[in-house]
């Protein structure tokens, strides 16, 4: 069972000047006696969130409030300095959809890859699967992606991060894909994908969005929780992925 | 009560330490002893020690299962223990919780180095490193690393985490549980009443001899004085003492008595006229045995240390408090109680009080079981080990296959050689360099130019290996940013596509010995171990370069010249003949032995010990240098 929690997590975030990246430096502040420690700022400070399956928690703030970090933090990108970090289940972080894509392969190829990083064994199915949601010609899955226009590359990376459920998903915005055409069926697509996976995150600036599709926001500010609201008819998600699928 | 549905078995407690019964006795084994037979209805118990005495094992004591890993002696108060570390990691599956008592180092390099993971730990913290204050800066760094990863930390006093420093930091999780005892033990036996002797003049303390006990001072402060001192327990100081006791004259005085059965100690306690408890370091945190002697009703003289010890019993109330080492100060106030019987009457009863009601045995098992309770029902991964511990190695390497395979077919886009491109330089280095070779010894060269390919393809291949890892983590920030991949993929990778280049560039050594040497297979198969060796130290050298690389940019101009002083000081291109065998850079450089392994068996069908033992050394050097880089590795994602 898919399960978060976080008791007392703070992070430390070292801040490494030009200078602390040298060796030859810090060998020889140590020398001299005069080594100062690298600074860090608290990017998350004493933040505890508990989530089990079913909990779609939005995460909201300024820019530099500490959303994306989090979201890094519970994938397992940056160690916790101090606090509990319990995890149970398999994480899929779509915090950049671009990561790990080589432009000089074929398209297909980029998806097998993509599919090799995110640890599952391509077969021609999955990835015919996947090319028909892109809605794309069949013969451009032999193009390499440098051919493809942004809109197109966009579709393709999309279809290929929202193929498979998770059991826990974190969103660094909500995944949007700027096409007109496309933009209903990748909403729908990545309704379906929070409404499968047993817990989400999403990281947002769009407070309607995240009313609408959370069931507890957390509200962060210089790495603190500054309140959680809990939105009153968080059922709506359902009714209009039911609505779009008519 | 309602039964508990789900756990029929009770949960098991691992207790780790370095000694116990019957090795040795003392305050912490009586606590591990008391814990284990208090507990023994909730939690089953197990005890894993190091032991001198090399008897069994596997023993019983009271009930608990203690095994025992056999120890060569004492370095630095540590038993050299090699194998506890190993037996330790094995052992953790089996328990449901783990139980350290600190200070023990041999066990932190176990926690420290992130084994263990999967099973909760509770620390019970018994003393600082206080003896041997010029490792500190070694040991410390471990120590804070298993605190960081343990549920709870346990000491026996409030005052410990203010004292501590390295408590101090973890004073969030530190629960102070007074030890306890059980008074009733210590009832006088019915006839004897009035316990003060009115013209008492016996001074009891206990303990092992050790420096830290402050028997020395106790003694020096029998001197000119009436009262006897009956010193209980055995150690090392032991000749000390004797020859400090007959220095001073005082032989019919202060008596060692040596070790003493529980049972005698109880009596022991009760005749006594006043315990004294001299520990001069920090050392002592508790005391156990000044708490016996309270429950047995005796007045204390103890010490002012920054410890437990002045709390347990409290000046002017249970105790007499002096300074630690001043045998003048112990001697005065040994004196005061032995002079005033209706004092020493009237501290016995407080003490006594105290010990029951402050020190219950009951309270201090209820305390620690809600603890371990607690721990053991934290959820199972405390701290994600790593990104690699939660995708699994298996994984790992599959995604690093992968990616170094996608990297090779990318050299095959828009080029229909690909790396063979670069398997032509190299066939066009050795045919240069053997041509210049040729004129400069007088030997074939034509034969050595298969060695003289294969040399230049496994340089290449260590080369590359060292050079694209500096870079790699930099090159994938995005994939271990975003996508959360274990950082140790991307330098894995380099080394699978560098080794799938080396087999490209394999082709020239490979067609030029089937051109030019007659076939014989026997050197290849007796050169495969020390290839195997050779590789092995790429990928290790690989590992621990990248990572520091990427840590510290301003290496990657010293790795990159460092490597090519290594190769021109080596014999890859030259030969030892050439060379006259007797350059000493040549020998120290690990390139020499590194090569020299696999090269010599694939020539003369044998190999120098010398090369071999060089090369193990350095194996296991970057073994454990890579094992402590894949645990740093999980803030690779601040460096990039």
């Amino acid at each position: 069972m898919a399960s978060i929690i976080l008791r007392d997590v703070c992070l430390d975030y070292p801040l490494y000047g030009a200078y602390d990246f040298s060796l030859k430096r810090r060998l020889l502040g140590r020398l001299a006696g005069a080594s100062t420690p690298t600074p860090t700022i608290r990017a998350i400070d004493n933040i505890s969130i508990e989530a089990s399956a079913g909990a779609r928690i939005g995460l909201a703030g300024p820019n530099g409030s500490g959303k994306s970090t989090l979201l890094r933090l519970i994938a397992g990108v940056y160690p916790a300095s101090s606090g509990h970090v319990g995890i149970t289940g398999n994480i899929v972080p779509l915090l950049g959809l671009n990561a790990g894509v080589n432009m000089d392969f074929v398209a297909a190829e980029n998806i097998s890859l993509l599919l090799r990083i995110s640890g599952r064994k391509p077969t021609p199915a999955m990835i015919d699967e996947i090319w028909a949601f892109t809605e794309l010609e069949e013969r451009m899955q032999r193009l390499p992606l440098r051919m493809f226009s942004s809109g197109m590359l966009m579709r393709v990376l999309f279809a290929t991060a929202t193929a498979f459920p998770a059991d826990i998903l974190l969103l660094d915005e909500w995944l949007s894909v700027v096409d007109e055409n496309f933009s209903a069926k990748a909403e729908q697509r990545l309704l379906k994908l929070v409404s499968q996976a047993a817990i989400v995150i999403i990281a947002s600036h769009d407070h309607d969005l995240l009313r609408r599709t959370c069931t507890s926001i957390v509200h962060l500010d210089r790495g603190r929780i500054v309140n959680t609201v809990y939105p009153e008819i968080h059922s709506a998600y359902p009714f209009e992925l039911r609505e779009k699928r008519a | 009560m309602i039964p508990s549905l789900h756990s029929a078995r009770r949960p098991s407690v691992l207790h780790i330490f370095k000694v116990y019964y019957p090795d040795l006795f003392g305050g912490t084994l009586s606590v591990i002893r008391d814990i284990c037979a208090g507990l023994k209805d909730m939690f089953s118990a197990g005890v894993l020690v190091c032991s001198k005495s090399g008897g069994k094992s596997r023993i019983v004591v009271n009930d608990v299962a203690v095994e025992r890993v056999r120890s060569f002696g004492d370095v630095l108060s540590l038993p050299a223990a090699p194998a506890y570390p190993l037996r330790l990691w094995r052992r953790i599956a089996e328990h449901d919780l783990l139980a350290l008592h600190a200070p023990f180092p041999l066990a932190d390099l176990v926690f420290a180095l992130g084994f263990g993971r999967s099973r909760p730990l509770v620390v019970h913290w018994h003393a600082d490193i206080v003896s041997h204050a010029a490792l500190r800066p070694f040991i410390e760094p471990l120590m804070r690393r298993t605190l960081r990863r343990a549920e709870a930390i346990i000491v026996s006093d409030p005052v410990l985490i203010q004292n501590t420093p390295l408590l101090r930091e973890f004073a969030d999780k530190c629960h102070a549980v007074p030890f306890g005892i059980d008074v009733a033990k210590y009832d006088p036996p019915a006839p004897r009443l009035d316990r003060v002797n009115a013209r008492g003049r016996l001074v009891l303390a206990c303990g092992r001899l050790v420096p830290y006990k402050g028997f020395d001072v106790l003694v020096r402060a029998a001197f000119g004085q009436s009262f006897e001192v009956w010193i209980v327990g055995e150690g090392r100081e032991r000749e000390r003492l004797e020859q400090l006791i007959e220095n001073l004259g005082l032989q019919d005085r202060v008596r060692l008595l040596g070790s003493v059965p529980e049972s005698d100690r109880i009596k022991l306690m009760g005749i006594a006229d006043v315990f004294v408890m001299p520990s001069v370091t920090n050392a002592e945190t508790f005391g156990l045995v000044q708490l016996e002697a309270m429950a047995a009703g005796r007045p204390v003289v103890n010490t002012s240390l920054d410890t437990g010890v002045p709390q347990v019993a409290r000046h002017g109330i249970e105790a007499i408090t002096v300074p630690p080492g001043d045998p003048d100060k112990l001697a005065e106030a040994i004196n005061t109680l032995i002079a005033d019987p209706e004092r020493r009457r009237r501290m016995g009863e407080a003490a006594r009080q105290r010990a029951a009601t402050k020190y219950s045995a009951a309270a201090f098992c209820k305390g620690i079981e809600k603890i371990y309770r607690e721990a053991a029902a934290a959820p199972a991964p405390a701290v994600r080990a790593s990104r690699a511990a939660a995708i699994g190695w298996p994984a790992t390497i599959q995604i690093a296959a992968a990616l170094a395979w996608s990297d090779m077919r990318h050299r095959y886009v828009r080029s229909l050689l690909g790396p063979f491109w670069m398997s032509i330089q190299m066939a066009i280095m050795v045919a240069v360099l053997g041509s210049v070779i040729g004129h400069l010894s007088n030997a074939n060269a034509v034969a050595r130019l298969p060695m003289l390919a294969l040399s230049l393809t496994a340089w290449t291949f260590l080369n590359s290996v060292v050079l694209d890892a500096t870079t790699a983590l930099q090159n994938s920030a995005s994939l271990i940013k975003d996508r959360a991949l274990p950082p140790v993929v991307f330098l894995l990778q380099c080394v699978f596509r560098q080794a799938l280049f080396a087999l490209h560039n394999a082709s020239v050594p490979l067609i030029l010995w089937l051109v030019l040497v007659p076939k014989e297979f026997g050197g290849a198969i007796a050169a495969l171990p020390g290839f195997a060796l050779f590789v092995v130290c790429t990928l290790g050298l690989g590992l621990v370069l990248g990572a520091l690389a990427t840590r510290y940019r301003d290496l990657k101009p010293i790795i990159e010249s460092g490597l090519m002083l290594a190769f021109l000081s080596s014999p890859i291109i030259w030969s030892t003949e050439m060379l006259n065998h007797a350059s000493t850079v040549m020998q120290l450089n690990p390139l020499t032995h590194l090569f020299a392994i696999w090269r010599e068996p694939l020539a003369t069908g044998h190999v120098a010990m010398s090369s071999v033992s060089y090369v193990l050394a350095v194996v296991s050097v970057l073994a454990v240098a890579s094992v402590i880089t894949i645990a740093r590795l999980r803030k690779a994602a601040f460096w990039i």
